[in-house]
């Protein structure tokens, strides 16, 4: 970027015309990864991952067999074939309107930088496919699970930063406003959403050590218990500093508020996913309440680490040191 | 106080920071639980002698068994309506007496002082069938010797896929449609015992134990084995029967006699003998009292 720092960039912004189309269509996408982000916790917590050893294609074929639409010979949609090949096509979904944002982008952003992280989901989401192949191709080797696990979360926090910068509340003109106290909000929210990740990473790798009909292991459990704890303490930090000094200010203290919601969520169904997947291996089968809340804890582990990237960024657009300030009003 | 919220900072960071490090590093060693050393092919080959003896014997299960849980198989409705009363197998107990148990010569001493497990035994010709049947493994639990064909067939109208999870052999993952023909494997060293799953229709498990030598047995309906063939010796068997998270063994001290037959009962559930242990070192789980489940 050489001189020019990325808030300067974003100063730069201001005046930017917001394109209603390209924001929806962002919007879209991080939907849609949302969407896809539960559909592989499906398979995770069905232990569907092997369900076919082929791969890109289930068995030579990616149409699912629907009789009723004249769809004869296609992959037959039962057992965990419903959910490995009904992952694999939401990921298809997502990888082509991937690709639509960055044609669209392309179009109509004038931002360079808002196109080129465009151009890092769309490789974002190739990487991601070609990893749920090795891991698939490996028969889900730890590392390579984790891996997909996480670049998932990423994939989603990057539509979704792009949703944020394509929007109206982030593209018009905004004052700054001064940090208050010794201790900037906008680095405790940087600690907040790197605890977040690396919690991401340990559950990930929980998830994928053990099947649903084996016992969790104890040193990645207490592991994630202590994340948990983590997070609690600095996510909670940033929104209350958030929340005491800028309650006023919804552009942050909407953020913060959604943040903390989630994360009490979050927390409530970490035990009670703990508590159904820790009976699991007696049961005969991943039984629903498992899965629906296990996957909802996935699930709600990508919003809590969503909204607090959504928090930080607003939080480094409007909030600026005093020093940084006085200098800025004395150059004027 | 933003004193107090700096060091919290910096001790919440540090210390999801160490735990992820502990969690990397701390990797527990796996017990494979291989019986002796497999694969030998340096040692003596065994010649029949027509001295041999057998070990027979009845598994027991003390106390009231675990129900049969029922599983849903609406997942596919083909394995519904080929077997409506889909249950569980790990414990299928008939007049106190304990099916698919596995039932093998762990180690011993022959008459003529040869080591068991030193010995090489001939590859049986004839192959064990592994069928899918009614979305379940027929037979449930069975045993081969190392390299004998081992033959897997689809007899039901859906499709199905065969995943072995060894720890020591080749893991492998094949699909099966319906109508396919049968699959042909082996497994090249000894391993008690391999869980085989279906990742299309997760309720289906088998175990399959392999061995270097023909000295095993599954349990029948009535809980009895028989162990052909065996040379005369001391020999420790072992019973091992499905369960937790990777099964539980019992053993026993038996001396065949030339032509002789041994007897070897086992007994599982309550206030079965001291000599249990898990076969696996298993994970401990948080211990949490259940809430609203049976």
């Amino acid at each position: 970027m050489g001189k020019r720092s990325m808030i300067g960039d974003w100063q730069l912004a201001i005046g930017t015309q917001m394109n209603r189309g390209v924001h929806r269509f962002a919007l879209l996408v991080a939907c849609a990864t949302f969407f896809l982000i539960i559909a592989g916790a499906l398979v995770t917590s069905h232990d569907a991952g092997l369900a076919t050893a082929d791969w890109p294609l289930t068995e030579g074929r990616f149409l699912p067999k629907v009789e009723s639409l004249g769809i004869k010979t296609g992959v037959n949609m039962v057992g965990n074939l419903f959910w490995e090949h009904g992952h694999r096509m939401v990921a298809t979904t997502v990888g082509i309107l991937t690709i639509g944002l960055v044609v669209f982008l392309s179009l109509k952003e004038k931002r360079t930088w808002v196109r080129r992280l465009g151009w890092l989901a769309l490789g974002g989401v190739i990487a991601q496919g070609l990893l749920g192949g090795l891991t698939v191709k490996l028969m889900l080797p730890l590392a390579v699970s984790t891996a997909h696990a996480t670049l998932a979360q990423l994939f989603f926090c990057t539509t979704v930063s792009l949703a944020v910068f394509t929007s109206a509340s982030w593209i018009e003109s905004r004052p700054a406003i001064e940090e208050q106290g010794s201790l900037a909000v906008r680095y405790v929210c940087v600690a907040a959403a790197a605890t977040i990740f690396l919690q991401l990473v340990i559950g990930a790798t929980l998830r994928h050590s053990a099947t649903w009909d084996q016992p969790l292991p104890t040193d990645l459990l207490l592991t994630h218990i202590g994340g948990a704890v983590a997070v609690t303490i600095l996510l909670g930090s940033a929104a209350f500093m958030i929340l005491r000094r800028h309650s006023t200010e919804p552009f942050l203290a909407r953020p913060a508020k959604v943040a903390c919601s989630l994360l009490v969520l979050q927390l409530c169904l970490g035990v009670a996913a703990y508590l159904t997947r820790v009976a699991s291996p007696n049961d005969p089968q991943p039984l629903k309440p498992m899965v629906v809340i296990t996957v909802a804890h996935v699930a709600c582990g990508a919003l809590v680490f969503a909204t607090t990237i959504v928090l930080t960024l607003r939080a480094f657009k409007v909030l600026r040191s005093p020093e940084s300030l006085s200098v800025r009003v004395q150059a004027v | 106080m933003f004193k107090q919220m700096k060091v919290w900072l910096v001790l919440t960071t540090i210390f999801s920071l160490a735990a992820l490090v502990s969690s990397c590093g701390n990797k527990t060693a796996t017990d494979t639980n291989t019986p002796g050393p497999d694969n030998a092919t340096a040692g003596e080959t065994y010649k029949i002698t027509g001295n041999e003896g057998t070990v027979t014997g009845v598994v027991a299960f003390n106390g009231t068994p675990p129900a049969p849980k029922k599983i849903d198989a609406s997942a596919d409705p083909v394995c519904g309506q080929q077997n409506p009363n889909l249950s569980t197998e790990d414990t299928v107990v008939k007049d106190g007496k304990l099916a698919n148990a596995f039932v093998y010569i762990k180690d011993g001493t022959t008459a003529d002082g040869k080591k068991i497990t030193a010995l090489n035994f001939a590859t049986p010709t004839d192959e064990v069938t592994l069928n899918q049947k009614g979305c379940h493994y027929v037979p449930h639990v069975l045993g081969v010797q190392t390299n004998q064909k081992l033959k897997i067939v689809n007899s039901d109208p859906t499709q199905h896929n065969i995943h072995p999870t060894p720890k020591v052999n080749q893991e492998w993952n094949q699909t099966q449609p319906n109508g396919a023909a049968p699959i042909e494997k082996s497994f090249a060293r000894a391993e008690i015992l391999i869980p085989v799953k279906c990742n299309q229709h997760p309720w289906m498990k088998s175990y399959i134990g392999v061995l270097k030598h023909p000295f095993f047995a599954v349990s029948a309906e009535d809980g009895s084995f028989t162990i052909k063939g065996v040379p005369p010796g001391s020999y420790t068997v072992v019973a091992w029967r499905e369960g937790g998270a990777s099964g539980t063994e019992k053993t026993m001290q038996v001396t065949v006699a030339a032509k002789g037959s041994a007897k070897a009962d086992f007994a599982f559930g309550e206030a079965a003998s001291a000599s249990t242990r898990p076969s696996l070192e298993m994970m401990p789980a948080l211990d949490v009292p259940m809430i609203g489940r049976h």
